[in-house]
């Protein structure tokens, strides 16, 4: 690695922080320079990879376009929309599962805690010696500190979800993070050297198990988060580059699969986000959805009931369904055609006017969300000065007409490319972070309330939505029993009050309090929401002052040892792609000499001695047999072999050659 | 009550041992300083400690402090001063929330001045109740009819309800400040600002509730 050789970096640095938009339908990579953020681009001038992994036969996988191409006809084993499973249990994803033709599988929580039971921290050894198998325990407890006031940790079983390939289970985590490796490496190709640090863009309204599952992805994926950045404030960082002019805009980002509204002020340098709203499960998808299920629909009503739609139909009619919404965006209407077999033709015209009756109530929830982060930024409509709009549905007329219905005319902002803005952000974040940039001072809110479970089943919160990060609440805890020695905490997220409403983060346990009279403990719990909009949850013994640090495991995420083991997986199947490679680049060697020789042999064979000849046939016959194996290094060797049995065919013909030219020339030519 | 008021804090850099002009970053050798224990939200915003405060002054503060320690300006740090520029920039925030919000501000400096928690005392003005019991009928009514005029009326009736006990504060609060009275009496002010504060957080329930 060589940092002088790369222009875009500030002097003294030598680590590059990559700015990444890891959307639901396309992600893509940026990087900050002198003259601004720019998007990497393969030499095609594509920046856009596709979010989707494809895996072949051999369990090998493709990334991007060329995983997109496949999806037709391998429905099974291609991988889209992973996003959209990050940091959720089969209970969140009903609506998803219908649809996507891959298979998503629950995960047996207690098989994974007894997996991570090997690989448990010494040092929280009193609060995990109490462990009943079924938890996942994964408290990071730095160092020796968790002394007996404060060994936490979460005792929730958890609810994951991994993806069936073949019956490779893998979590959306390490899907993610093959997306983001590819990112990486095409990075490190483009600019010449080794990343490990990048900022990462989620939809302002992630949850902190969506958060955390990014993170996780990073890591596995060998890059150090050093923020988690949300889209709509990114698309504002590359936005308010340009803008001289003070002004409070709303961010109105419709991506592949999330909706955020984002109201901030740009005023000299600040980037303050006043409030945001979004749904995490919203976008460009569900509008596919409504196409796919009237068509599906108007089939079934034509053909039979009982028509089935196998995977791969599935799989084609998305990929129909989103090119009808794309078109309708330019045409008043657009025409569908299905071949179903057996002489059964699908044909189907669909008027933009009747897409947008289909789209209509997806619009209606951006609206209603839009009318809130305005409301909770304490403004009127009419003080929203501008709306950018962000993700590639906001291409969509009807998108526009309606937002634009509802803030006022003239106000909405299209001059930035859509799907490229994000990326452009995260990288002029990267630059912030790495201090390239620091005249600008971003200030953003946690989009959730956060809170925990008090008596009778209702949520407490502790810190409100909207509050600007880091920000931090502490709650004493005290003990109900005379000599009770634990005490439990359910941390939750949302807005309602109920806990069963709540979005659960995880059940923590203050261990080893000394046995004292009912109420007598005093135990300081902070909760600190970071910059990254992820929870730090510490505790500390008022009396003796002894501190712990806790960080949650989410009820829906991965457990430390879990990314540390996925984290050697890739390693080692980095190993195994390379030497994948490796034989393939050694096959293809040998491939080249032996047709290179058949070639010789009829061109110069006569001139070989028995001898030559007889040693030439013996190489080129073990090579041949080597190449049925897999034995790449004897494939090298066998190659060699043959190069060296072959120089004298090669010294003939080249003499032959000569003998041949001189023949047919004059003397004086020479 | 102590004479603290308009003076601003000085500090020593707890790296280079020279004075501070403003707390967290040292002007001298740049380096991030925890927040001093005893520093309240108005000492840290270089504010009075008073009710009436000019919140353009706040927000400036605020962006200065912010520029110092937020974690996005500290990210190629140690570890260490990661960790603290994590806690004292969640403190700049807690103090700019507290101190921006009127109803928020006053409870703080309620209590810094030794008066009663919410939690400590419930009451609230005589004959409050009745009112407000008499527009959550209204209210109900106008949900249930999903009377929009009815519901804008009421809007307004609450929110110069609001507008009139905070102003009702303001007042107290700087009676209290204008006479050092006897200590029986400066309790009697005290409870009294609490009874207004309760009445304002139960207008503004029925504000959020009517949204």
């Amino acid at each position: 690695m060589n940092a002088q050789d790369f222009q875009p970096l500030p002097p003294g640095k030598n680590n590059i922080i990559l700015g990444i938009d890891l959307g639901t339908t396309n992600s893509l990579a940026a990087v900050m320079t002198p003259g601004g953020p720019r998007i990497l681009r393969d030499k095609d001038g594509n920046g856009m990879v596709p979010s989707v992994i494809s895996f072949g036969p051999d369990g090998r996988a493709t990334i991007g376009s060329a995983a997109k191409a496949h999806a037709v006809e391998n429905p099974l084993c291609t991988v889209y929309s992973v996003k959209r499973l990050m940091g959720k249990g089969m209970a969140d994803l009903r609506e998803d599962l219908r649809v996507l033709p891959y298979r998503v599988v629950g995960d047996d929580a207690t098989r994974l805690a007894a997996q991570t039971q090997a690989g448990k921290p010494s040092t929280t050894a009193g609060a995990v010696a109490a462990a009943s198998s079924g938890h996942a325990d994964t408290t990071t407890a730095e160092g020796g500190c968790a002394t007996e006031a404060g060994g936490a940790r979460p005792t929730e079983s958890r609810e994951i979800v991994r993806v069936d390939i073949n019956g490779r289970l893998m979590s959306p985590q390490e899907l993610s993070a093959m997306i983001l490796t590819e990112l990486r490496q095409r990075a490190e190709a483009a600019l010449g050297q080794e990343i490990n640090q990048a900022v990462v863009t989620v939809p302002a309204y992630f949850d902190d198990a969506q958060r955390q599952a990014t993170r996780d992805a990073g890591r596995i994926a060998g890059l150090d988060v050093k923020r988690i950045v949300n889209e709509p404030t990114a698309a504002t960082l590359a936005y308010g580059l340009d803008q001289k002019q003070d002004a409070t805009v709303a961010v109105y980002d419709l991506g592949g699969g999330t909706f955020d509204i984002s109201v901030l002020r740009i005023a000299g340098g600040v980037c303050q986000v006043l409030s945001t709203h979004g749904d995490t499960h919203l976008g460009g998808d569900d509008l596919d959805r409504e196409i796919i299920d009237l068509i599906t629909g108007e089939i079934r009503s034509r053909f039979g009931q009982n028509i089935q739609f196998p995977p791969s139909t599935r799989q084609a009619l998305r990929s129909l369904a989103e090119a009808t919404k794309v078109r309708l965006s330019d045409a008043e209407q657009t025409t569908v055609e299905i071949d179903l077999g057996d002489g059964r033709n699908f044909q189907r015209t669909i008027t933009r006017s009747e897409f947008e009756s289909l789209a209509a109530k997806w619009l209606d929830r951006t609206i209603e969300n839009s009318r809130q982060a305005v409301n909770d930024a304490g403004l009127s409509v009419e003080q929203i000065e501008r709306v950018v709009m962000v993700g590639g549905c906001t291409r969509i007329p009807y998108v526009r007409r309606r937002v634009g219905e509802y803030f006022g005319p003239g106000k909405l902002y299209t001059a930035v490319n859509p799907d490229e803005v994000v990326a452009l952000g995260a990288a002029v974040q990267a630059g912030i972070l790495s201090g390239m940039k620091r005249d600008l001072l971003l200030l953003d809110v946690t989009p959730l309330s956060l809170g925990i479970e008090t008596l009778g089943g209702a949520m407490g919160k502790l810190i409100l939505r909207n509050t600007t990060l880091p920000c931090q609440a502490g709650e004493l805890f005290t003990t109900y029993v005379d000599g009770q020695t634990a005490v439990d905490i359910h941390v939750l997220q949302g807005e309602r009050e109920l806990v069963k409403d709540c979005r659960s983060l995880g059940r923590f346990q203050l261990r080893g309090i000394p046995p004292m009279p009912a109420g007598a403990p005093k135990i300081r719990v902070t909760f600190l929401i970071d910059a990254n909009g992820i929870l730090n949850v510490s505790a500390s013994e008022e009396r003796s002052g002894k501190q712990a640090a806790i960080q949650i495991t989410p009820s829906h995420g991965l457990t430390r040892q879990e990314v540390d083991g996925m984290i050697q997986e890739s390693y080692r199947s980095a190993r195994e792609d390379m030497a994948a490679h490796q034989l393939i680049d050694t096959r293809n060697e040998a491939g080249r000499i032996l047709r290179a020789v058949d070639k010789a042999l009829v061109n110069a064979g006569a001139l070989l001695t028995a001898d030559q000849r007889a040693n030439l046939d013996a190489t080129v016959a073990k090579l041949k047999t080597l190449l049925e194996g897999s034995d790449a290094d004897a494939i090298y060797e066998a190659v060699q072999a043959v190069n060296t049995a072959a120089t004298p065919l090669t010294q003939a013909q080249m003499d032959e050659v000569l003998r041949q030219t001189v023949k047919g020339k004059k003397v004086e030519e020479f | 009550m102590e004479d603290n008021t308009n003076k601003a804090v000085l500090t020593k850099c707890t790296h280079c041992k020279h004075e501070m002009s403003q707390p967290l970053l040292c002007d001298h050798c740049e380096t991030l300083n925890p927040l001093p224990s005893f520093m309240d939200f108005f000492q840290l915003m270089g504010l009075p400690r008073r009710f009436e405060i000019d919140l353009k002054t706040l927000h400036e503060k605020y962006i200065t402090l912010s520029r110092h320690s937020h974690p996005d300006f500290h990210a190629e740090d140690e570890p260490d001063v990661m960790a603290l520029a994590m806690t004292v920039a969640a403190a700049v925030n807690e103090a700019y929330r507290t101190l921006s919000d009127p109803i928020r501000r006053a409870g703080y400096l309620l209590e810094l001045l030794g008066g009663p928690a919410s939690a400590q005392d419930k009451s609230v003005p005589g004959g409050f109740l009745n009112t407000m019991l008499m527009l959550q009928e209204e209210l109900e009514d106008a949900r249930v009819a999903a009377d929009a005029a009815a519901k804008a009326r009421l809007k307004q009736v609450l929110l110069t309800q609001r507008d009139g006990l905070l102003k009702s504060v303001e007042r107290l609060f700087a009676d209290l400040e204008a006479a050092a009275a006897c200590e029986a009496t400066r309790q009697q002010q005290l409870h009294e600002i609490r009874e207004q504060l309760n009445a304002v957080s139960f207008v503004r329930k029925s504000l959020s509730q009517l949204e």
